[in-house]
């Protein structure tokens, strides 16, 4: 069921009801309406990406991001650095623009970021976006829709309001379907059936408490129910490693026995001479990390020191680095054979390489190999297909970038679990159970945004298929 | 008979309530002419008479026709009122002086909060009610009420005439035929006629028409209906079997107390009319294996079980029960029927096996071992009108000037029928005097709740309230239902009394000023603690803390308060249910105060009218699916608000509709104004890129 425009909006808006503190002045006072950001340009890799938010937090939020914290003047573009306001980290220097409301395209104020486009600043802004006080993802459609309320738009261009929100949301849907054939979709759900049950209960403790016979232990059991799922989400959260990786670039590591031809892979595949390479054996004997952009996804490259019971202690010492490293890495690019060596479930790429050496008809001799590409550093062949399957590979580390909004997609989820999870913690704070139910259906509201769903009469068939209730 | 003092009491109220009593019965002989009332209601029970006195509160001159008078005011089910949810619908329908919650204060014998230790969001207000006592009150409180008639008589069929333009509707009700052929003209007519539409009261395998165990069906209004186009539904609920008082066994029973002192429903009575200690007491018992195998043997002599029609999952018979939860025990309340009454009710056991059956299941229970049963359980099918085909103000769509609400559309409870009952009565007479509608919305009270989801969603059972139906559960409570409802209703509807008006007011400017007074006060924490040392006040913030965050304590009441800060605080204590309100204001001030941000937006969302008389299946120039029209069509939502709850319209659709709405809106603007200023301002807009 589909609650309503602003509502709908409203509600994933609210977030936690944190007690009423007093915000400092330069924090947007809580309960003005909820400022909103999104991407604005289009998909995937570009120059520019146009990062825009709409609402009365905007200039907080430009101020935040941009170093001087002063806001630029109004309608004129300005070059700033833009830096993560927790980690004040670098993400990117970027034109920024203002628009104080009403003279901007939604009648609110408004702030423009044309950052450079590439899935790690984009996905950096954004999250650096979804951190400030007062901002939340926008919702489909819903730029457009704020400049219709404050009559910015004519009801011409209104007519394609609604094919545009109806393409979006089925963007969406599709999206949301292809995650929730996924783990994290399979997470999600899970996590809303708990606590959809959870809530169930203690809202038949309210409704049906009292005369009717529940079972002893309702309370408790939503009780334990939402400690799980505090610790499931605390988990999830902490290990958000897909964004990370996106930021800072996927970790590959090039690994094998010496002279396999690792360092000439890794200056083929950055394009420049990283390491030096020679035909002696142990050439390599420090790891050599370089970033390179690997089918449009930033990669940390690293060629390691060949593995071998080293000659000396300095070519000893490579080794046990490159085997550590392995332990961090992603992907694994192995020259040779692959020697399954640490068991973990690392992603693998068996390379062999100097395929030129082959004489045709060798192909056939090794049946007993696992899966493998070959390879020529010398004459290029194979590169292809060994590009073709890093990028599979690391799709499915960092996801597709130019598969529509997983940008955005991952602030918000980030932005509802966090919201979940804040919540969760009111319901264990709240003596009051009509505030601890409260607490548990804003955790829900959050959610039901990833999973959809969140109605009441889910909650009322669950009391009466769990309970004999009424009289 | 019940006690004198009681009666002596309730006369003496009626009588200074109202100056001058000038209702008339007329009984059955009618008038010279034909008679003309602004509002006619059809139906006694629990909808009826809130809906003739609500339209007479307001101003209307009111004809209340029914079976029987001496039926006004019957609880036909259960003798109680309120409960968790229930007792939200109760204090509303008191905010808007309705009747129910007035009654109950002089006819309770138990009264009792539930949900005590929840919260109070979700106390629920609860009483066991002195059926005698009720009806005879309500009867005193209708038979005295300015400018309401009561008539006896069945309706047969409405008076039919040309629909008035301007409005949606086929056609529009003049008026009633009663039986005997006589008519009625009305400008307004509501429909009461609860289980009556083809009622059917089954016992085992005997089924026989009836509305109410001795009353006649209504037949021929039901056919009527269904003549113009109503898409018609049915129900079935059930009743428990009545026990002989002496022939219970209660010393070996589980006794439950009522609350000391009683807490009234009623927002204008401090006391309820009986001496807490002359409160009579219920008692609990269970069901056990040997009922759950009488049930089990004797399926294939219940008809009523076997059937299809939809009965309440929360209202189940002891049937359903066994069948749904085997293996289990069931609570079974013995709630005393009056003062003076014989009989025990036991809530619990609603049943429908034949009598003898019925009489061995209950001697099989704790306690009932000699139980001598009075009148046996019965079930009742009945129909109903889909909901969706009324209105928010609970006009039909197909019959201008027609009114349902009660059981008719499709609710259980005598409290739901009371607040449909209210707002029927409302709007009827509005609808009279060419005024716009009284409707509350569900982000106001749970009378919204209810009444949006009837009408936005249907039912396809019985519909009862819950707490968790409603939203806004931390913002809808008990203890404000005066002050989210009263001023409307004195303003907008004019069906609250001078005196009611007056009473909210004061105490919603005590309320705010209080509380700005709590917010200015401000200490440190350690000074707090030392000024409440019973509080557990948390010193580990060196902020100031202000009182009212000091009231948010669990142990903290306005008492404490103004020991500690006599001056200016002690005034507020001098009333008990300020003092109340105060220390429930601080309870939810954090959260409330998030609340009225989404509240805000659904209203926005609901001032967004959709034309009455929009015709969904036709409309041009709006892309609409065929499956969107369809659903629009049946529920005719009011606003866009209203519309984007209905299920399978989306937010497409929504967004065509709201510029349809705009349109609409701006026509008359668009006539003096040049169209192309618009245009000019959208297209400097449009340089700053085309984004959603």
């Amino acid at each position: 069921m589909w609650r309503g425009l602003w509502s709908l909006v409203a509600r994933a808006a609210r977030g936690p009801c944190r007690p009423c503190t007093r915000q400092g002045s330069g924090a947007p006072a809580p309960g003005s309406g909820a400022t909103i950001f999104a991407l604005s340009s289009g998909q995937g890799r570009c120059g520019i990406a146009v990062i825009r938010t709409s609402g009365p937090a905007s200039g907080h939020a430009l101020r935040s991001l941009t170093a001087p914290r002063d806001l630029p003047p109004a309608r004129r573009a300005c070059l700033r650095l833009l830096t993560d306001p927790r980690s004040e980290e670098p993400l990117d220097r970027a034109l920024v623009l203002w628009f104080p409301g009403p003279q901007s395209f939604t009648g609110e104020d408004c702030a423009e970021f044309h950052v450079h486009g590439g899935p790690a600043v984009v996905s950096g802004v954004l999250q650096a976006l979804g951190r400030v006080p007062g901002l939340r993802p926008a919702e489909a459609g819903e730029f457009t829709r704020r400049a219709f309320a404050h009559g910015k738009l004519s009801l011409t261009e209104v007519e394609g309001l609604a094919d545009l929100i109806h393409a979006e949301t089925e963007a969406q849907r599709r999206q949301a379907l292809r995650q929730l054939d996924g783990e994290l979709g399979h997470l999600c759900r899970g996590w809303a059936e708990t606590l959809t049950k959870a809530l169930a209960h203690v809202e038949a403790y309210i409704d049906f408490g009292e005369d009717d016979n529940l079972e002893e232990g309702v309370l408790e059991r939503a009780d334990s129910q939402v400690q799980e799922l505090e610790v499931a989400l605390n988990a999830h959260l902490r290990d958000a490693r897909r964004g990370q990786r996106l930021r800072s670039g996927a970790h590959v590591v090039v690994t094998g026995p010496p002279n396999a031809g690792k360092s000439s892979l890794v200056n083929l595949l950055s394009r420049k001479p990283v390491s030096i390479v020679s035909p002696e054996p142990g050439t390599t004997r420090d790891v050599l990390e370089t970033p390179v952009d690997l089918a449009g996804f930033p990669v940390l490259l690293s060629d390691t020191a060949g593995l071998r019971e080293g000659e000396g202690p300095v070519e000893q010492e490579g080794v046990r680095r490159a085997r550590e490293s392995c332990n961090f890495l992603d992907t694994v690019v192995t020259s040779a054979i692959a020697q399954s060596h640490n068991g973990n479930s690392q992603r693998l790429l068996l390379v062999l390489n100097k395929s030129d050496l082959l004489l045709a008809g060798d192909l056939d001799l090794s049946p007993e190999l696992p899966p493998h590409l070959l390879l020529s550093c010398l004459t290029g062949e194979g590169l292809d297909g060994l590009l073709e399957a890093l990028r599979k590979e690391l799709t499915a580390v960092c996801g597709d970038p130019s598969a529509g909004p997983p940008l955005l997609t991952r602030a918000r989820h980030q932005h509802h679990l966090q919201g979940c999870l804040e919540a969760l913690g009111h319901y264990k704070q709240a003596k009051d159970v009509a505030l601890a139910a409260e607490a548990l259906r804003i955790a829900r509201g959050h959610l039901a945004c990833l999973t959809s769903g969140g109605g009441t009469e889910e909650i009322l068939d669950i009391i009466f298929r769990d309970f004999c209730v009424g009289k | 008979m019940f006690p004198l003092r009681g009666c002596g009491r309730q006369i003496a109220a009626s009588f200074t309530k109202r100056q001058f009593p000038l209702a008339r019965f007329s009984g059955d002989s009618a008038a010279p002419g034909i008679p003309h009332f602004d509002v006619v209601v059809i139906g006694g029970g629990h909808a009826g008479t809130e809906a003739a006195a609500a339209a007479a509160r307001c101003g209307s001159r009111t004809l209340l026709l029914t079976h029987r008078v001496d039926t006004i005011g019957q609880m036909s089910c259960n003798p109680s009122f309120g409960g968790i949810g229930k007792g939200h619908l109760m204090r509303e329908v008191d905010a808007l002086d309705g009747l129910c919650s007035r009654i109950c204060d002089q006819s309770g014998v138990h009264y009792k909060v539930l949900n005590r230790r929840k919260g109070p969001a979700v106390w629920g207000l609860r009483a066991q009610i002195d059926r005698k006592l009720y009806k005879q009150n309500m009867q005193k409180e209708i038979l005295n009420t300015p400018l309401l008639t009561v008539q006896e008589g069945a309706v047969e069929d409405l008076i039919l005439a040309e629909p008035e333009p301007g409005h949606t509707g086929k056609c529009r009700v003049r008026g009633v035929v009663l039986v005997d052929g006589s008519k009625v003209y009305a400008d307004s007519v509501i429909l009461t006629t609860g289980t009556f539409l083809r009622g059917m009261i089954v016992i085992g395998l005997e089924m026989h028409p009836a509305g109410r165990l001795g009353d006649q069906p209504s037949i021929g209004l039901a056919q009527t209906l269904e003549k113009l186009g109503f898409v018609v539904g049915r129900l079935k609920t059930g009743t428990p079997p009545r026990i002989a008082k002496e022939s219970i066994n209660f010393s070996i029973l589980n006794k439950q107390t009522p609350d000391n002192p009683p807490i009234p429903f009623s927002f204008i009575n401090e006391t309820v009319w009986i001496k807490p200690e002359d409160q009579l007491p219920c008692y609990l018992t269970h069901t056990n294996p040997r009922v759950d195998e009488i049930v089990l043997e004797n399926l294939h002599l219940n008809s009523h079980v076997k059937e299809t029609t939809r009965g309440p999952r929360y209202c189940p018979s002891i049937e359903s029960k066994v069948l749904r939860f085997p293996n289990r025990v069931h609570q079974v309340w013995l709630e005393p029927e009056g003062v003076d009454s014989d009989l025990i009710y036991p809530q619990g056991l609603s049943v429908t096996l034949p009598a003898e059956l019925q009489e061995k299941m209950i001697t099989c229970i704790r306690g009932l071992e000699k139980a001598k049963m009075i009148q046996p359980g019965y079930g009742v099918q009945y129909d109903y009108l889909d909901p969706r085909q009324i209105t928010p103000s609970l006009e039909t769509h197909l019959v201008q000037r027609l009114f349902f609400a009660g059981q008719i559309n499709g609710t259980t409870g005598y409290e739901e029928a009371a607040a449909q009952g209210v707002i029927a009565g409302i709007n009827a007479s509005l609808r009279v005097r060419h005024k716009p509608p009284f409707v509350v919305s569900r982000t106001e009270g749970y009378i919204g709740v209810l009444i949006d989801d009837l009408t936005t969603l249907g039912t396809n059972e019985p519909y009862r309230m819950f707490t968790s139906r409603a939203e806004f559960r931390l913002s809808l409570r008990p203890d404000n239902a005066d002050s989210r409802l009263t001023f409307r209703g004195y303003n907008e509807a004019g069906c609250v009394s001078q005196q009611r008006y007056e009473r909210a007011s004061w105490m919603k400017s005590s309320i705010q000023e209080c509380i700005s007074m709590l917010k200015s006060i401000e200490f440190s924490s350690s000074k707090w603690k030392k000024l409440i040392p019973e509080a557990s006040i948390s010193t580990d913030k060196s902020v100031p803390v202000r009182a009212l965050d000091v009231l948010k304590y669990e142990e903290v009441d306005m008492e404490l308060l103004a020991k500690a800060i006599p001056e200016p605080l002690k005034k507020y204590t001098e009333c008990r249910e300020l003092a109340e309100r105060l220390k429930i204001e601080a309870t939810y001030e954090s959260v409330l105060f998030h609340q009225q941000q989404e509240i805000k937006n659904i209203q926005r969302d609901e001032a967004l009218q959709l034309p009455k008389d929009l015709d969904y299946l036709t409309l041009r120039g709006v892309s609409l699916s065929s499956e969107v029209r369809e659903k629009l069509h049946f529920s005719r939502p009011q606003t866009i608000g209203a519309a984007s709850r209905i299920p399978g319209v989306t937010p497409a659709a929504v967004i065509n509709l709201l510029r349809f709405v705009r349109t609409a809106q701006q026509r008359p603007v668009a006539a003096t104004e040049s169209p192309k200023t618009g245009q000019c301002l959208c297209d400097t807009e449009k340089l700053e890129e085309q984004q959603l």
